[in-house]
């Protein structure tokens, strides 16, 4: 008699029974409805009418009664000396707030992430730049600007140093916008980069320290990497933003003088309701929306690349 | 997998933010801004920048609001726009179908508004039996009238007397002379020497400024054919005579046309070109008393510019009879007598004199009733609603004079090439 032994079954592992969305299936689209209702018709809407005018030759005292002109705004930006000009300023002024906002972030962040006497009033005092409005900020900086009787000027007398054009010669406006707009988003990067140095594991640190790690290896080896994405993550929305960013720039300078800071918002503004050309002005805002995709893309690969590297 | 989700994500979410830059699709769409009713008590809506000047501001809407005592039926609103964004906000509202019944504005801008057939017809009711003064000039397009004057504001040279004759300095007849005198005011009484508006950022207002200089120094911007001439010798001079005031260190450059103005209302400027609208905001409310604000002509050989303000009625108003209502009061003796007190010494649509009282306490304002005699609009004689776009070019000629050092000829070479690619001739 041959018995056969059947051979040893796994223990089944029973599925949970699926569920099916029945009935509640309509609530989280309840949820979604109201943002996808904002978005459609403070976004999605006015980003495809840009689009659309931006092929047209539509005026602003007659913005219905645009008529599609093809690519005709485009050449005329491509073939002017206006775009690419604005482009390098938007370019240098983005990579200059990217440097030196996420820099003086950092060496923030690293500053006050771990305790000391004072540390709330430090943070409160470096977050101030961020708390202030824009507008008001501006305002203010206007004035500490102001050749004549501006503060900085003041200061600069004091030691007999002359007084500096900070808004009016096409070599100091740059960087006042610059000092300013640093000012005002560093502390926000500060802040996020805080919350990223303190998920960094205590004894992952101490274990390198224990190895004989000295401090700038233990950052440069444990916490730098740690905190990279973030930093990535935070770089890339600095680049956006100051890409979009008006305010500043407008109320310090208006874009002047000689366009030396006249960024492609500035430009857009310009030629939107000083030169009332819709269509000229749409095709300044696809540039800039290209540029940011472009930067997002350049972002999303380096952090595919990055993610690979670690897998690897 | 997680990381190409996130970073997707990140991707999508730039997309949608960077959006904020279509905001120039965004424009709206048409409402009724007057709140009124054919057949109920009508509102009507009167734009103005100056709604917002300390003082004048509120005489001015107070010597309009009289004419409610009359007509029951209507009530006036204000829609008080700031004089740097007057033009855009304006533009876009009316562009869009909607903005005020009224729209008093700056010629330039009038006569675009004209152009764009977004302001009607006045009534001919509204100018029967009405001496209108040369103000009514330009509220004439195609033989059509589209508005009449509210007020117009000639440009002077001013001066706080105080610092004047503290520094022992003369009231300037040349640029010369303007210079060597702010630079006294300045070494003497450590004011200011001298203000006036120097920055694109401000254009509108520093091309109608800066058309005294150009006026002042024989400049005409078109030929007897009617052809655009931009690059002249007299344009070449004008460029010349402002650099050599803006490099004389005697201006506070850098700073916008209301910090000047405040300044000199505080006593710490000694020279200034202004109009008349503008001098009497400097000489109301501030440290420097009426009595010690005189003025004087211009320091150049020839009359200089005018602003002038009109009011049109929007062809998007559903209350137009009311806003005739309007007009025809104000063209009435009470409605000027009422404008008259309010508004200094500007000439205004009719001739009234100026306020015995009113010239009495203030001695700087006989001197712009005498310029009013030969001053001359801003806007280019047979290009009134391009004005704004042939200057643009000019202004950003003599902005690149004034900071980088260029030379005027060449600068006006470029800006002639650049008005004739409009081909407005």
């Amino acid at each position: 008699m041959t018995t056969t032994v059947a051979p040893p079954q796994a223990p089944a592992t029973r599925r949970p029974p699926r569920r099916r969305h029945r009935g509640g299936g309509a609530v989280p689209y309840l949820f979604i409805f109201p943002p996808l209702a904002f978005l459609t018709v403070f976004m999605f809407g006015p980003l495809v009418q840009q689009v659309w005018i931006s092929f047209t030759n539509t005026r602003l005292l007659n913005p219905t009664g645009g008529r599609f002109v093809g690519l005709e705004n485009y050449v005329r930006l491509f073939t002017g000396d206006a775009l690419i000009h604005s482009l390098w300023v938007t370019v240098s002024y983005t990579a200059g707030t990217v440097v030196f906002g996420v820099g003086i972030g950092l060496v923030a962040a690293l500053a006050i992430t771990r305790p000391f006497r004072g540390r709330a009033v430090v943070r409160g005092v470096l977050l101030f730049g961020w708390a202030v409005p824009n507008v008001a900020a501006s305002l203010i900086w206007l004035w500490m600007f102001n050749e004549n009787s501006g503060i900085l000027n003041r200061v600069l007398s004091w030691f007999g140093v002359d007084a500096v054009p900070w808004l009016t010669s096409t070599t100091w406006a740059p960087v006042s916008i610059l000092l300013v707009t640093v000012w005002q988003v560093a502390p926000f990067v500060m802040l996020v980069l805080l919350a990223a140095l303190q998920s960094v594991p205590e004894e992952v640190r101490e274990a390198a320290r224990v190895d004989g790690a000295d401090a700038l290896s233990v950052y440069r080896v444990v916490t730098l990497p740690h905190i990279m994405p973030t930093l990535r993550l935070v770089s890339v929305l600095m680049a956006v933003w100051t890409i979009r960013r008006f305010e500043i720039i407008y109320l310090l300078t208006g874009g002047g003088p000689l366009d030396s800071t006249s960024t492609l918002v500035v430009s857009l503004r310009q030629t939107a309701f000083e030169d009332r050309d819709l269509g000229g002005a749409g095709a300044y805002g696809v540039v800039g929306l290209v540029l940011a995709l472009v930067i997002a893309a350049v972002q999303l690969v380096l952090e595919r690349r990055a993610q690979k590297g670690s897998d690897a | 997998m997680t990381t190409r989700r996130h970073a997707l994500r990140t991707f999508g979410a730039v997309a949608l933010g960077t959006g904020v830059l279509g905001t120039v699709g965004a424009c709206g769409s048409g409402s009724d801004a007057s709140g009124g009713t054919a057949d109920g008590p009508v509102t009507l809506v009167l734009s103005n920048s100056q709604w917002l000047d300390a003082l004048r501001g509120e005489k001015l809407w107070a010597a309009v609001k009289k004419f409610e005592d009359s007509h029951p039926d209507i009530t006036l609103e204000q829609e008080a726009i700031a004089s740097a964004d007057y033009t855009s906000k304006i533009t876009t509202e009316m562009g869009a179908g909607q903005g005020p019944d009224i729209v008093i504005a700056q010629e330039a801008l009038f006569y675009q508004l004209a152009d764009a057939g977004l302001l009607v017809e006045v009534d001919d009711e509204v100018t029967d039996g009405v001496e209108l003064n040369t103000t009514a000039d330009n509220g004439v397009l195609d033989d059509v009238r589209y508005g009449i004057a509210w007020q117009r504001a000639v440009y002077a040279m001013i001066y706080d007397k105080t610092l004047v004759d503290r520094a022992g300095a003369a009231v300037p007849t040349t640029v010369e002379e303007l210079i060597a005198s702010a630079q006294g005011v300045q070494a003497a009484t450590g004011a200011v020497g001298f203000t006036g508006r120097h920055l694109i950022a401000d254009f509108s207002g520093w091309m109608m400024d800066f058309q005294n200089w150009a006026y002042g120094h024989g400049v005409e911007w078109v030929d007897a054919d009617g052809e655009l001439t931009i690059d002249t010798p007299e344009a070449a001079a004008a460029f010349a005579a402002f650099k050599s005031v803006y490099d004389a260190a005697v201006m506070p450059i850098g700073d916008d046309m209301p910090t000047q103005r405040n300044r000199f209302k505080e006593g710490q400027v000694g020279f200034s070109i202004d109009n008349s609208g503008g001098t009497l905001n400097i000489g109301n409310g501030g440290a420097l008393q009426a009595a010690e604000l005189y003025s004087a002509p211009l320091p150049f050989q020839n009359p200089g510019a005018h602003q002038q303000i009109y009011l049109g009625i929007s062809t998007h108003s559903e209350h137009a009879a009311a806003a005739n209502t309007f007009l025809t009061w104000l063209l009435s003796e009470e409605g000027q007598q009422s404008l008259r007190l309010a508004s200094g010494p500007d000439a205004l649509a009719t001739d009234v004199p100026v306020d015995p009282d009113f010239a009495a306490a203030n001695p700087w304002a006989p001197t712009f009733a005498d310029l009013a005699a030969n001053s001359r609009s801003t806007l280019i004689p047979g290009y009134e609603a391009s004005t704004d776009q042939i200057m643009r070019p000019v202004m950003e000629a003599l902005e690149r004079v004034l900071v980088s050092g260029a030379d005027p000829a060449t600068e006006l070479a470029v800006a002639q090439s650049e008005v004739d690619a409009l081909n407005l001739s």
